[in-house]
């Protein structure tokens, strides 16, 4: 397989070679990031305070994050992928640490020994709704969940999920797409319905 | 398509795509002319949103994988231990039943 060469550059045209890499080749980009950068991610997070553990969901959240810009288009990388990536961890865990310190600090007040607050019922009520709407994903087969995700998450072009699953062109596989997608659509919909008249 | 997936893609030029001059008066228009579309919207958006978490969720497995794959024990490096181990049992059985 071509190894990309995606770490030390930090022009436009880097984030637009790491976007299309990312949209068509992700496990390959995303194993060679990982490789170059989780090292500094997990010296960095043992030198602050950090375990392994810690180092490893923080590298997770800051790839997460970066995917989601650079398929987006909205990454503007002034510096390498690898640097940028070290950045975005650095501050998720500072974020992190200031958290955990906050919450010691309102352990050892007496205010605090109390019934932990249940939450807002709007919120109790979004997150069932998220739970319900995973759970039809979930039910919809792994062709139709595959073809919505790599569509609407991983944002991977029409032609190459039209190969992947061996459609004759992008408008079958555009077709299909719809057709997915209007299976999940009346699954929600017939809740919303229910939610509604009760 | 038919019908109903041509609405279906209607509705998702409107939540996902770039508002063109003029689209939100048709949209108003659309909505007074049919019944269902309020509810369809909603139901759409919210499907786009399930989707979002359900990607984001698929994406922490695939680094999870990922991550295993370049840190994780190595089936190998167990295949060697046991066969170093195996090997050592075995020369002393035989040791032992050569010496009775």
């Amino acid at each position: 397989m071509k190894t990309l060469n995606l770490l030390p550059h930090s022009s436009p045209q880097a984030a637009v070679q790491l976007r299309h890499a990312l949209q068509t080749n992700r496990d390959q980009t995303l194993t060679q990031l990982y490789q170059h950068t989780f090292p500094m991610v997990r010296h960095h997070v043992l030198q602050h305070g950090g375990t392994a553990q810690d180092a490893k969901d923080v590298f997770h959240d800051a790839l997460i994050v970066f995917y989601e810009k650079a398929v987006a288009g909205t990454l503007e990388l002034t510096a390498s992928a690898s640097t940028y990536l070290v950045a975005v961890a650095r501050n998720i865990w500072r974020r992190e640490v200031d958290r955990r310190q906050r919450c010691n600090l309102a352990d050892l007040n007496e205010e605090h020994l109390q019934m932990p607050d249940q939450g807002e019922p709007a919120e109790a009520g979004a997150a069932a709704e998220e739970v319900s709407v995973l759970d039809y994903v979930e039910r919809l087969g792994e062709k139709c969940k595959s073809i919505l995700l790599s569509f609407y998450y991983f944002q991977q072009p029409l032609e190459q999920i039209a190969s992947t699953h061996q459609y004759r062109n992008v408008r079958s596989a555009t077709v299909q797409k719809f057709k997915c997608l209007e299976r999940l659509r009346n699954s929600v919909r017939n809740v919303l319905t229910e939610t509604f008249s009760h | 398509m038919r019908p109903e997936l041509k609405r279906l893609q209607q509705i998702e030029q409107h939540l996902l795509g770039v508002p063109q001059p003029g689209q939100a008066e048709e949209w108003a228009l659309q909505q007074l002319l049919d019944a269902d579309l309020e509810t369809d919207t909603e139901a759409q958006r919210r499907v786009y949103q399930g989707l979002y978490v359900a990607g984001q969720r698929q994406l922490r497995r695939e680094l999870e994988a990922i991550h295993e794959r370049l840190y994780g024990p190595r089936p190998g490096r167990w295949r060697q231990l046991a066969a170093a181990s195996l090997r050592v049992v075995c020369t002393g059985w035989s040791r032992f039943s050569g010496n009775h």
